[in-house]
């Protein structure tokens, strides 16, 4: 990070202006929270009689984002003043929190109002809710390079092991809320016609705030924590997530989304096993999760299936993942050979034959653009997974045992991932990836574990494939073309490579994002491409990078700022 | 043995068209080793840069003089995407280029989908096949039973032409030589004197004017475009700028051939016709890369320390 170089120059200029600057901009940002932000009802008549949209137009009455807004500007300033490490960075997130919240709303509100009088002033009404909102949100970034970066807070605090337990169960615990609270921000689906705009200032608003609590040393502490006691934090994190059909996030609709997800998670964790550890980057792979999804609707006793068998699930999902393990050795043997960008385009082009051959039905098994329809529903003692479920007096939402299923898969894909993560094959591949030559050198049979990564990354998507024909009951070719391979790949990447809860984070937030996003269906891939290219511009590490990757890519640039800070002490 | 000629004469067509966009590629890979994904839509932008120079730029009048229109249309298919090429470079390239190599990759692929979304969401009636206007020479010669439309004779001619004026320019001026010292060893060649953002920016720019030129006549010659055609032109492109030895002009161009030679002929006599032709151009991609991975032309990589 070039904080160093880049910000002294402003921060000469801004330092004397830094505490001001952020005490206007929480105060602002609180005033802006009560301002009225529209100047008019948007549904077909004037505000207050005939307005829905009470979210944006009811002045001095604090609801929904006017919440969040409020939270912020009071972070802002007890930031400020309260005595807390590394306050710049800070301050700069809450910053970023409420200039995103002001603008998502804002820009909302222009688009859909009529152009910005619906923003400023109009037949005397006025509302400079948003304009107020995006002005504190500058004031505190700008304050925050005044006050300057410290390094990220280091917590020293040591806990005995029920208190430990106890802090990981209420993070637990707030992260089932906080994702609960994603999933149903702005509704189900279409129902409310502001879902987009609401989740995207929510996504703002949560960004603010874990960005301020990433900070001031509070996730660091918390994951080193976790790492401390994994077993327990592995059941912790399990357990919630099998709570989530109990929040208000338990209905048909999330637990269908959540079980997508769910299965492109485990999709990109197998993907990350490729990429993230062994460095061997694969443009074709979600070709395998089509190969294990096509083999398990042939042998599902569908009605255009090529074998006329069914087989019970389990057993067809594991002939799906072998085959998938066995075409993925192939497409990795070039590996031998091949390199670098070089092995990327091989994949490449193993995924386009694999689109283009499911696409003219080759050997009579994918039913080319007809698909194959009628893949029968998972059924666990007669019940159907799609089914709601009642269970003494709690009735379960439909779908809940898919997700139940999904969860189940998913962890065991964690688990497969974090055990090869630590074991010998695991350090191969990361050696493999820092190094080939030298890793070999080491005594590593490279080709060998080049194509065990591929084996296995395939076979985990190839069980995912499986999951996902029987939840879908349909197969066709389209759902696995090269740009569901570069989205699993923007999963991985976005989530942080080689990272477990990045590879899932990253999956959640770009299949959950289009569910939201519906109001901006046709500009959605245009966001897509202009995010990858922010990403890699400004974030490369991902969001939450596994700590190997991080050490490279981060530390040393904190090292150099820590240096700095103490020769600045000592002047 | 007429269709097999007739077919030679289509591959060789198409080929001169894949050609223009491969040169495109390998220079970039030869002097920044970036596979620029994006390429294949800067063809496709030019593509759309000139149908809406024909369509809102050029007076009724003009419209039907062909020696007026086709030059226009191929300077607005051109500004297009040198523009667009000159942007892409500067903003998601060169921040990245001491990234880990895989950053500008991934970035390369977000352009591409951006500009392809991009042109979908902007050009009007974007999503279905747009046709292309008739300013190009029509009809063909018919040689003992084979056809050669006059289009596909102004793209051989115009794909060589402009192939040997940019092998000319590379080995023989003085931006030639900076850009080739630039390939060799970037470091030392800024020691030289080199400036190493202008030699990039001027690689680009050279691309995108092949690019473009490669757009306007891909809409003459198949006489209407989508915008799918950079995807998948540029793959093609990008397998024959591999074949020839990334960094070859001379590799590029005769691979760019070879790649439509297998695509006619495949079409025609291999099993499964047309329907999987691109699949064995893929397998053909792949073949080259494990047995001969710096290609026909390309000197064999060095490990980089």
């Amino acid at each position: 990070m070039s904080v160093n170089g880049t910000s002294s120059g402003k921060r000469s200029a801004l330092a004397p202006l830094g505490k001001p600057f952020a005490i206007v901009g929480g105060v602002l940002a609180v005033v802006a929270a009560l301002l009225p932000w529209v100047t008019f009802g948007l549904n077909d008549g004037n505000w207050p009689d005939k307005s829905t949209l009470q979210f944006f137009d009811a002045p001095f009455e604090v609801t929904g984002f006017r919440w969040h807004m409020l939270l912020l500007g009071v972070l802002i300033l007890v930031a400020t003043f309260a005595p807390i490490p590394s306050r710049g960075r800070v301050i700069r997130a809450l910053g970023w929190g409420t200039a995103l919240v002001s603008f998502v709303n804002g820009a909302y509100i222009t688009v859909k109002g009529g152009g910005l009088a619906a923003i400023t002033a109009l037949d005397g009404a006025v509302a400079f809710g948003s304009i107020a909102g995006l002005v504190a949100g500058v004031l505190t970034i700008l304050a925050a390079y005044g006050i300057g970066f410290e390094p990220v807070g280091q917590w020293k605090v040591k806990l005995s092991t029920p208190l430990a337990y106890l802090v990981l169960l209420a993070s637990f615990a707030a992260v089932l809320y906080a994702v609960a609270a994603l999933l149903t921000t702005g509704g189900v689906g279409a129902a409310n016609p502001y879902a987009g705009a609401i989740f995207l200032s929510f996504l703002g608003f949560a960004a603010g705030v874990l960005g301020a609590l990433s900070g001031v040393g509070f996730i660091k502490w918390l994951s080193a924590l976790s790492e401390q006691h994994r077993v327990f934090s592995v059941i912790v994190l399990a357990a919630c997530a099998l709570l989530l059909p109990f929040t208000d996030a338990g209905n048909e609709y999330w637990m269908t989304v959540a079980a997508n997800i769910g299965i492109y998670a485990a999709t990109a964790i197998g993907l990350n096993i490729v990429v993230g550890l062994a460095g061997l980057l694969d443009l074709g792979y979600v070709a395998f999760m089509g190969i294990g999804a096509l083999v398990a609707a042939n042998f599902s006793g569908a009605a255009t299936a090529h074998f006329g068998i069914a087989l019970p699930f389990p057993v067809a999902a594991i002939i799906a993942a072998i085959v998938a393990g066995i075409f993925g050795a192939i497409v990795g043997s070039p590996t031998l050979r091949v390199r670098g960008d070089y092995l990327a385009i091989v994949t490449l082009a193993f995924g386009e034959i694999f689109t283009r051959s499911a696409q003219n039905n080759i050997g009579g098994i994918t039913n080319g653009s007809n698909a194959i329809p009628g893949i029968p529903q998972l059924s666990l003692f007669g019940a159907e997974f799609n089914k709601s479920l009642t269970i003494g007096a709690v009735k379960l939402p439909a779908g809940v045992l898919y997700y139940v299923l999904i969860v189940l898969l998913v962890a065991a894909t964690m688990a497969v991932f974090a055990n090869l993560k630590f074991s010998r094959i695991g350090r191969a591949w990361i050696a493999i990836r820092e190094d080939e030559d030298a890793a070999r050198a080491m005594g590593i049979r490279t080709g060998k574990m080049k194509i065990l990564a591929f084996l296995i990354g395939a076979t985990l998507a190839g069980l995912a494939g499986a999951v996902f024909a029987h939840k879908n009951g349909t197969v066709s070719y389209e759902s696995f073309k090269f740009l569901e391979s570069v989205t699993l790949l923007a999963a991985v990447i976005l989530g942080g490579m080689g990272s477990i809860p990045g590879a899932v984070l990253g999956a959640a937030l770009l299949f959950v994002l289009p569910e939201k996003l519906r109001d901006f269906a046709d500009w959605r891939l245009m966001i897509f491409g202009l995010a990858l290219i922010l990403i890699m511009r400004f974030r490369p590490v991902g969001l939450i990078p596994d700590a190997h990757r991080r050490a490279e890519m981060i530390e040393r640039a904190d090292e150099n700022a820590e240096e700095a800070h103490e020769e600045a002490k000592r002047a | 043995m007429s269709v097999l000629l007739q077919q030679l004469v289509n591959g060789v067509m198409q080929g001169a068209l894949i050609a223009l966009i491969a040169l495109g590629y390998t220079m970039v890979y030869g002097i920044i080793q970036l596979i620029n994904f994006a390429h294949g839509e800067v063809f496709m932008v030019a593509s759309y840069g000139g149908l809406a120079t024909y369509t809102w730029l050029l007076p009724e009048d003009l419209k039907k003089v062909p020696y007026v229109a086709l030059p226009l249309m191929f300077v607005g298919g051109i500004i297009v995407a040198v523009i667009v090429a000159v942007i892409m470079e500067r903003f998601a390239y060169r921040p990245l280029r001491n990234a880990p190599r895989l950053a500008p990759l991934i970035t390369a692929l977000g352009v591409s989908v951006f500009l392809q979304e991009f042109v979908r969401n902007v050009y009007p009636n974007a999503t279905s096949n747009l046709p292309y206007p008739k300013v190009f020479p029509e009809g063909a010669l018919s040689l003992g039973g084979v056809n050669i439309s006059k289009t596909g004779l102004l793209l051989v001619l115009l794909s060589v032409g402009l192939a040997v004026v940019l092998q000319t320019y590379i080995n023989r001026s003085r931006m030639g030589r900076a850009m080739r010292a630039t390939a060799q060893d970037p470091d030392t060649a800024k020691l030289m004197g080199v400036d190493p953002d202008r030699v990039i920016v001027l690689t680009f720019i050279f691309g995108a004017v092949l690019a473009g030129v490669a757009g306007i006549l891909y809409g003459g010659y198949l006489s209407n475009i989508n915008i799918d055609m950079g995807f998948q032109t540029g793959i093609f492109a990008f397998t024959a700028a591999v074949l020839g030895g990334v960094g070859s002009i001379r590799g590029a161009v005769i691979g760019a051939f070879i790649i439509g030679l297998i695509k006619t002929l495949a079409g025609q006599y291999m099993p499964g016709g047309t329907q999987y032709d691109y699949v064995w151009i893929f397998v053909v991609l792949i073949l080259v890369l494990v047995f001969r991975p710096q290609g026909l032309f390309g000197e064999p990589e060095r490990v980089r320390a």
